[in-house]
């Protein structure tokens, strides 16, 4: 069971970096890499998947599962068709963007403001400590159209993927009850940084009434009221004691 | 709930063509060009830098530079590329608008474009706002929240795979760079604003309903496909052709003058629903309001088509009409229209229905229309379909407008209208009163509930209404349903009309009925064409019941023998009094004296402007001049001819009874 749920697990975390690998598409750090990167990517998330799909339909298939056990392939298998279509999802877009932003164009690439590259996503994929990527500068003659041939191949994969599971297995989906809670708890390192500087991009607008700072300003006036209260009756005990 | 819907059920499910979308991607591949396109320029925040900031000013600058067009127009389209989502605005990120000064906007990335081709998914903004979640417990707002607990409910099957993706897409995230983080977060929350608008705002991506043909597709080219072509082009031949200066020129006039009185166009009192969510100005022009506004009663005065197909003009017009005696028009208009609209199963009765009330010889509201249409109007009811009686109408509708629709604009009941109607006031809402309002929207009535309405108040109107029967012959059947037709009673003037259950009884006894009917607008009429007729007499048995009025009958009888009827009025049958006239203008009417009856008669015709052929009027005096002589002999036998329909029987003509 360990080994059934170890699987989904990484392919959750594959299709997430690829959709951040995705996010740089056609902007202006896309490069060979980068597409070199998602290609990895792509490719270890489909082979995972295969994995899985093929693990989940034949459990499911077997009509002598036990309850407890069937119900937790249900919930697998909802997250893993999940899983698919956003997969899906994000190749279709980024054959549709190569499409429109040609990586042989550099000066259409859309200056998004992005500087660095995605490789330790990738590497955070791909379950490595780091990418070791040869710089290729110049674009081999036709690796567009053959990327696209590749990307159409491999998305029709995956939607008979995902039509087979269909056909094969039939799971209720609103049937399926979650485990988890409904709102996923903070991680323990948060990422105070990045807050602290998309807050003060949030402070630079025009001055909305935000009750929330509203509140946190009363409240550091509460507190430097308390503080000069306490300051306060130790000086007059001082000046009472001495 | 599949993956993929793979019904091929020619559902509406497509979005719709978006053209627009192409062509901003190209412009924006212009503007981002580190050449030829807006300058940019660094952002510095706290300790960090990123580039490829750009201005509002520069922006406009470029488009206008760039488009060859003025300020104020590279404005709104540098707006309408804000509210796409092809770029977004770093400080104040919650309003899509190009702002004319330093302000910062940056390029949104591809992947993050709007698209036509995949919808938004909610789980994509679940996850979005489960990420939000878990950087900073609480940061989300009210309008997030509840959308938040909506697809918690909803899409709970999911929800695992929503928090696990959005941990795993955090986690991936913290793998970026510093400055890389800040601007894929400013990125995503740019596109979610684009695509779920916070409250009070409306997103640019908005397309309405979706649509049954799939605009991705090729269209494959079978014959079907150029059968269409050729069809569309054989009738683009065979329209009729209008000069354009014709057609430019009408289009211009219906612009200047309906310009005011569209909501959207012009301001709109008291205030326009849909941008302050107040439903005053709806509830004011409803169909069945007692004081319309005076915008509404200008409209009338447009056209006769405006008058007739706004409920309330319609109510009025017939209001109009009834005080003039020509309702039949009205109602047999309204009758046509019943026809061509109402249910298949229902046609053929309704036809009968209505030639036996408006087109017989002899019927009780009769139309005037000209001999040729009457011809071809009676053979096409041999066979009658929905849209038999469309010449009728169109004569009957061009009658109207050309006579009574100028005379009403003149009458006293329209000044009347006029004077009466309001012109509210415009509401000035301040900011928490149209928030209030947005948190108190309803959905209106449901059309079920609105059309069970409406046939509750068409029943009632039926009850109560009088009918305005210019014309009464024992032959005729007056009609259940054809009492809709008869125009609302005046509400406060009209005494109370009699209520009439016993129309369901139609078959049993016609005549008693519609002379009962009639009696009310027939000693109204009495007492215009008759002064001093001894009226206190007739209108003696005020608030009587029904024993009453058929003491009063036979006092009556006896007493007013040469009192001057006004139409024909079938004898009354005592046996046939069955029904619950509790009215107290029900009058009795007195049958006519056959001796006395020619003199008066010629004068009442003159004054109650009655259009029937003299010959028709004849008959059924006679007629029922001998009836009143056999009445005695065939009182318990109810005879009772009716108008036989043309195409029922071509043997039993409508003779001379």
């Amino acid at each position: 069971m360990t080994q059934s749920k170890s699987k989904p697990k990484s392919n959750c975390k594959v299709v997430a970096c690829y959709r951040h690998l995705a996010s740089c598409v056609g902007g202006c750090t896309d490069s060979l890499q980068l597409r070199d990167e998602l290609r990895q990517t792509r490719e270890k998330a489909q082979k995972l998947a295969g994995d899985i799909c093929h693990h989940l339909t034949s459990h499911l298939r077997d009509k002598s599962l036990p309850d407890g056990q069937r119900k937790e392939m249900e919930l697998l298998w909802v997250a893993f068709s999940s899983c698919l279509e956003l997969l899906h999802v994000d190749m279709c877009k980024v054959l549709n963007i190569s499409g429109i932003v040609s990586l042989a164009d550099s000066a259409s690439l859309v200056h998004t403001g992005l500087e660095g590259g995605c490789s330790d996503v990738a590497a955070r994929a791909l379950s490595l400590p780091n990418l070791n990527q040869a710089q290729t500068d110049s674009l081999p003659a036709g690796l567009e159209s053959q990327e696209c041939n590749t990307m159409e191949l491999e998305i029709s994969q995956i939607d008979r993927m995902i039509d087979d599971m269909e056909m094969k297995v039939n799971v209720l989906r609103w049937l399926v009850e979650p485990h988890g809670p409904q709102y996923a708890d903070p991680l323990s390192s948060t990422d105070s940084a990045s807050m602290a500087l998309l807050s003060i991009d949030e402070e630079q607008q025009a001055p909305t009434s935000q009750p929330l700072c509203q509140r946190s300003h009363i409240f550091v006036l509460l507190l430097l009221l308390g503080v000069f209260f306490v300051a306060a009756t130790l000086s007059l005990c001082i000046f009472f004691f001495s | 709930m599949t993956i993929r819907n793979a019904l091929r059920d020619h559902g509406q499910r497509y979005r719709p063509r978006m053209a627009c979308l192409k062509k901003a991607e190209k412009v924006l591949l212009e503007m981002q060009d580190p050449c030829t396109g807006v300058k940019s320029q660094p952002q510095r925040l706290v300790i960090t830098i990123i580039p490829h900031a750009i201005t509002g000013e520069d922006i406009i600058a470029w488009l206008a530079d760039r488009f060859q067009i003025d300020a104020q127009e590279a404005r709104s389209f540098g707006s309408m590329l804000v509210a796409l989502g092809y770029i977004y605005p770093l400080q104040d990120h919650k309003r899509l608008v190009i702002k004319p000064d330093a302000s910062l906007y940056r390029f949104q990335t591809p992947y993050f474009w709007p698209t036509q081709q995949w919808p938004v998914e909610d789980t994509d903004y679940a996850i979005y706002l489960a990420k939000r979640n878990i950087r900073k417990k609480g940061i989300l707002e009210l309008h997030e929240q509840e959308q938040y607990n909506h697809l918690h409910k909803w899409m709970n099957h999911k929800w695992d795979f929503v928090v696990m993706q959005a941990k795993e897409q955090y986690r991936a995230a913290k793998e970026r760079k510093k400055p890389d983080r800040v601007v894929f977060d400013c990125q995503e929350r740019a596109y979610w604003v684009v695509h779920r608008p916070p409250p009070g705002t409306v997103s640019a991506m908005d397309y309405g309903l979706d649509r049954r043909t799939d605009p991705n597709t090729d269209e494959t080219q079978t014959p079907d496909y150029y059968e269409r072509i050729m069809i569309f082009t054989q009738q683009s031949i065979m329209r009729p052709r209008v000069k354009s200066s014709v057609s430019i020129g009408a289009l211009v006039k219906y612009s200047a003058t309906y310009s005011g009185h569209d909501p959207f166009l012009s301001k709109c009192l008291p205030s326009s629903p849909w941008l302050t969510d107040d439903t005053t100005y709806w509830t004011m022009n409803m169909s069945n309001v007692e004081i319309p506004t005076k915008m509404r009663v200008e409209r009338w005065t447009f056209s006769f088509k405006e008058l007739l197909s706004d409920p309330r003009g319609r109510d009025d017009f017939r209001l109009f009409l009834k005080k003039e005696f020509s309702g039949e028009n009205l109602a047999f208009w309204e009758g046509c229209e019943d026809l061509k609209w109402g249910t298949a199963v229902t046609m053929r009765e309704k036809a009968e229905q209505i030639y036996k009330t408006f087109l017989a010889r002899g019927a009780p509201r009769w139309i005037n229309i000209d001999g040729k249409t009457m011809e071809i109007t009676v053979k096409g009811l041999k066979h009658p379909h929905r849209y038999v009686l469309d010449a009728a109408q169109t004569h009957i509708y061009m009658l109207m407008k050309k006579d009574s629709y100028g005379r009403y604009l003149k009458s006293p009941v329209f000044k009347e209208t006029l004077k009466k109607a309001i012109c509210p006031e415009e509401h000035k809402f301040n900011e928490v009163q149209l928030e209030q309002n947005a948190r108190n929207r309803r959905p209106s009535l449901s059309p079920i509930i609105i059309r069970q309405q409406e046939q509750e108040q068409r029943a009632k109107m039926a009850a109560n209404a009088p009918v305005d029967i210019t014309q009464l012959c024992r032959f005729t059947t007056p009609v259940p349903h054809l009492a809709v037709y008869t125009g609302i009673p005046d509400p406060p003037s009209v005494t109370a009309s009699p209520s009439l259950p016993f129309l369901a009884h139609t078959p049993v006894c016609p005549s008693p009925i519609s002379v009962a009917l009639d009696s009310t607008s027939a000693s109204e009429r009495r007492m215009e064409a008759s002064d001093g007729e001894g009226n206190a007499e007739v209108r003696a048995p005020e608030g009587g019941n029904l024993s009453k009025s058929r003491m009063a009958l036979s006092l009556r009888r006896l007493l007013k023998r040469g009192c001057s009827p006004s139409a024909m009025f079938a004898s009354l049958s005592p046996k046939c009094h069955t029904a619950a006239t509790t009215s107290s203008r029900i009058q009795p009417i007195t049958p006519d004296e056959p001796s006395q009856a020619p003199p008066r008669r010629i004068g009442n015709f003159f004054q109650i402007k009655v259009d029937i052929p003299p010959e028709c009027r004849i008959y059924p005096i006679e007629s029922e001049d001998e009836d009143e002589e056999n009445r005695p002999a065939s009182r318990d036998a109810v005879v009772t001819e009716e108008i036989i329909c043309p195409w029922e029987s071509l043997t039993r003509q409508n003779g001379t009874g």
